[in-house]
């Protein structure tokens, strides 16, 4: 097996546990947290795909929390939840955390620059930030598509 | 004002109806309804259908709901009837299994399994009474959570317990606070220091090479991954008011994780 299955079975792995553990950290009911574990996985080894087929992180992240979406909506007469908590749950991973605090970090950076250093920690602070509101917006996008498309149907 | 906090205002309030519920009751219920959703961080357009959907079935001709982050507005019709009622929201959070009881409580309603009195009562019983996952789990799940964010940002496996730790005693520290009833920014950044703080000492400790990661790993717990999202859906499906409010209220939170991250930061990466 070669170091990009190994990448993608890594990410998608620790992905599913970060989905899990925010599952129960939102009081997920227990018969869906396997499923959000799974949909956590999925999320995290298409992102990472993507991104191995040098796509950026805020298209990589649409096409993944597109792809949980799709598959919950696809399923969702199987199940007894309405909503889209699994694809919500599962996208959670993707959320960029760490760049929106890094972003934030080189703005207070900002104030302490010595002259020279201005731009960099402006330029920085400014990307991070735009790939933050990128990465969300296509988040967003993508699990909303699927809902707006095929609409669901009120339990008769 | 009613004696659950909800005001009442409006015209003509409905009078009873031999077939069931007064307008006024109807509203009441879909106020409660909307409000439980809105608390346990459902998107609006959800509360809107739910509502609806429950009201067409009590006999409304039509349902108007207006959801705001800290108020609901419903205004039923049903022929020359009409019934304009406010309910407050409070604090927001995620609870899906909340989620999950109030919308099978509507769908019982909206099947006459349930009378309008009883629905109220099981509603109003319902923060109470829904189930949820022991407390040392829950810290447990939130430090795995964190320490799997970890990896997946590039952390090393020795600063896998120490996120581990630090996470999970951040989250203890996050719910005896809110419990409490402490502010929600001040405890944001309570949390983010301390849970920054013991994963960078110990992740130092374990002689990790990727401090930073780990630090900054261990306060995800504290991104409103939920209300982000729901932000989106909101602003997409066209309420701009609702998404600019959750929206100011999410940058004052991570303001707040980023000046308690920060903070450990100095303490423990000066001189790295």
């Amino acid at each position: 097996m070669n170091s990009f299955w190994i990448h993608i079975i890594h990410q998608a792995i620790f992905g599913g546990i970060a989905s899990a553990g925010f599952g129960i950290l939102f009081n997920c009911p227990p018969r869906i947290i396997l499923y959000c574990m799974g949909s956590g996985a999925m999320a995290l080894a298409i992102r990472t795909a993507c991104q191995s087929a040098n796509l950026n992180l805020p298209e990589s992240s649409f096409f993944a929390a597109l792809a949980v979406a799709t598959a919950e909506r696809v399923l969702q007469p199987f199940q007894q939840t309405r909503g889209s908590i699994i694809a919500l749950v599962g996208s959670i991973p993707m959320v960029p955390g760490r760049t929106t605090a890094k972003g934030l970090t080189n703005f207070f950076e900002l104030l302490q620059a010595r002259p020279g250093e201005e731009i960099a920690a402006a330029t920085n602070g400014m990307r991070n930030l735009l790939e933050v509101i990128l990465t969300l917006a296509a988040i967003g996008t993508a699990l909303a598509i699927p809902q707006l498309i095929y609409p669901e149907k009120q339990a008769e | 004002m009613r004696s659950n906090g909800i005001p009442e205002s409006g015209s003509r309030l409905g009078s009873p109806c031999a077939a069931g519920p007064s307008l006024s009751d109807v509203a009441r219920l879909s106020l409660s309804i909307g409000r439980l959703l809105m608390e346990f961080g459902e998107s609006a357009r959800m509360i809107n259908e739910e509502i609806a959907a429950l009201a067409h079935r009590l006999g409304c001709d039509s349902a108007e709901v207006y959801c705001q982050h800290a108020a609901i507005i419903v205004t039923l019709r049903r022929g020359e009837e009409f019934c304009v009622q406010m309910g407050k929201v409070g604090e927001h959070g995620v609870n899906l299994r909340g989620l999950e009881a109030v919308r099978d409580l509507a769908r019982r309603v909206s099947h006459g399994g349930l009378d309008y009195s009883a629905a109220q009562t099981e509603l109003d019983n319902t923060p109470g009474t829904t189930s949820s996952y022991p407390v040392w789990l829950v810290c447990l799940c939130t430090g795995l959570a964190c320490s799997a964010f970890g990896r997946l940002l590039g952390a090393d496996w020795l600063a896998f317990f120490p996120v581990l730790v630090g996470s999970a005693a951040g989250q203890w520290i996050r719910r005896a606070m809110l419990v409490r009833k402490k502010n929600l920014f001040i405890t944001t950044g309570v949390v983010s220091f301390v849970s920054a703080l013991l994963a960078g000492v110990g992740a130092r400790l374990a002689g990790s090479s990727r401090l930073e990661i780990a630090m900054a790993s261990a306060v995800l717990l504290l991104v409103p991954g939920v209300a982000v999202l729901n932000i989106q859906t909101d602003v997409i499906e066209g309420k701009p008011n609702l998404a600019a409010a959750r929206g100011l209220r999410v940058i004052y939170i991570l303001l707040f994780m980023t000046l308690g991250l920060i903070a450990a930061q100095r303490l423990i990466l000066q001189g790295i």
